[in-house]
């Protein structure tokens, strides 16, 4: 007899050291809330979700002029549709997902359920991130191209910002501004990822090498 | 939800407690962990409760639930963990009724299976809590022969743990 055998022998013959809670205890339990990692993921992917979604609408009166005056209305009208078409396939599948959830699967299923509802939500936040790319630097060589026409647009005269400047210190700009957001990004990504779901990823892989 | 439901669920888990216990206190190093973690397992048993068909046995489905939320679910509190360990509380066997020797081995032994990551924790308590491979695959998700394989694995690193 292993060590482990003595230990199963001595574990089955010990229940009556264990703690008690009563009747009324465990009454008073059902109607705590939980604190589960399922209700952080889901409390920080709807926030994510109406963030990017939120932000769309943040569009100051001053880059709607802009973009009305360079003649990018229609384009960016047909774009807008594409987008949100798009968002609401995100926000079904994520929903989808999240109803997968149960405590009642098997701790692999639920492990895999858990990381497929963050993982739409991951693809959500690089698709943002990706069209927020790719839509700067179309707009920027747009942009560009016409600095001329952008300059009277913006009134940069009025700023003391000479028109051979111009060009060079928008773009400037665009790229700084651009580098902080990813940046932010990732610190809230690494925070999510690091804190959240290590345990998870960490058991996850554990069960997954198991099967190789 | 119906009083009656409430009733039935609060009564068998009570009966059952010791199962939740046991998870506990493998899962955790203190008495508020303890608590909290007995707490969360119970709310997510509650939730899960109106789907419990009763095709299986409530002690059989509470080891799913009981697991699951132990590894998966709980967030480990951040409160300082404290030197009283619960090891040192359950194993306190009476001099006379056990030898010193056996009491010394099962000490080193419950503090070993304490050190194992939290799969082998779970295949470890599942086959000290006398469950076959088979129900043992069935709660973790991995098929009967990898539970062997592990098992044996998880057996090994224990002797390696207390025999370094």
């Amino acid at each position: 007899m292993d060590n482990l055998d003595i230990l199963k022998k001595e574990w089955q013959s010990k229940e009556q050291e264990l703690p008690k809670v009563s009747y009324n205890d465990i009454y008073k339990m059902l109607l705590k809330k939980s604190s589960s990692i399922v209700k952080w993921i889901f409390v920080i992917s709807v926030a994510e979700l109406l963030f990017w979604i939120g932000i769309q609408f943040l569009n100051p009166e001053s880059n709607i002029k802009i973009i009305n005056e360079m003649g990018l209305k229609e384009i960016l009208a047909y774009t807008n549709i594409v987008h949100f078409s798009i968002f609401a396939v995100f926000i079904f599948y994520f929903y989808k997902n999240f109803k997968s959830i149960q405590v009642t699967d098997n701790t692999k299923m639920l492990m895999n359920n858990i990381l497929k509802t963050r993982r739409t939500v991951k693809y959500f936040v690089y698709y943002n991130v990706g069209v927020f790319i790719i839509s700067s630097i179309v707009v920027d060589i747009f942009f560009y191209t016409r600095s001329e026409q952008l300059y009277e647009i913006m009134d940069f005269a009025s700023q003391g910002i000479p028109p051979e400047s111009f060009a060079s210190v928008f773009i400037i700009s665009q790229i700084v501004v651009g580098v902080i957001v990813l940046g932010l990004l990732i610190l809230f990504y690494w925070l999510i990822y690091g804190l959240l779901l290590r345990r998870l990823n960490r058991n996850y892989k554990e069960l997954e090498k198991m099967e190789d | 939800m119906n009083k009656e439901l409430e009733h039935s669920f609060v009564k068998q888990l009570e009966e059952n407690q010791n199962i939740v216990h046991k998870i506990c206190r493998l899962y955790t190093h203190d008495s508020d962990s303890h608590n909290d973690l007995f707490q969360e397992i119970t709310i997510q048993l509650w939730r899960a409760f109106p789907k419990f068909r009763g095709d299986s046995k409530f002690s059989t489905w509470m080891y799913r639930v009981s697991l699951n939320t132990a590894i998966t679910l709980y967030r480990k509190s951040k409160r300082k963990i404290q030197t009283q360990d619960f090891e040192s509380i359950s194993f306190k066997i009476k001099s006379e009724e056990y030898d010193d020797t056996i009491e010394q081995q099962l000490k080193l032994m419950y503090g070993a299976v304490k050190k194992l990551n939290d799969i082998d924790k779970a295949l470890v308590f599942l086959y000290l809590e006398d469950k076959s491979y088979r129900e043992i695959s069935d709660t973790l998700g991995i098929t009967e022969v990898n539970a062997r394989v592990k098992m044996n694995r998880a057996k090994e690193k224990l002797r390696k743990i207390l025999n370094p």
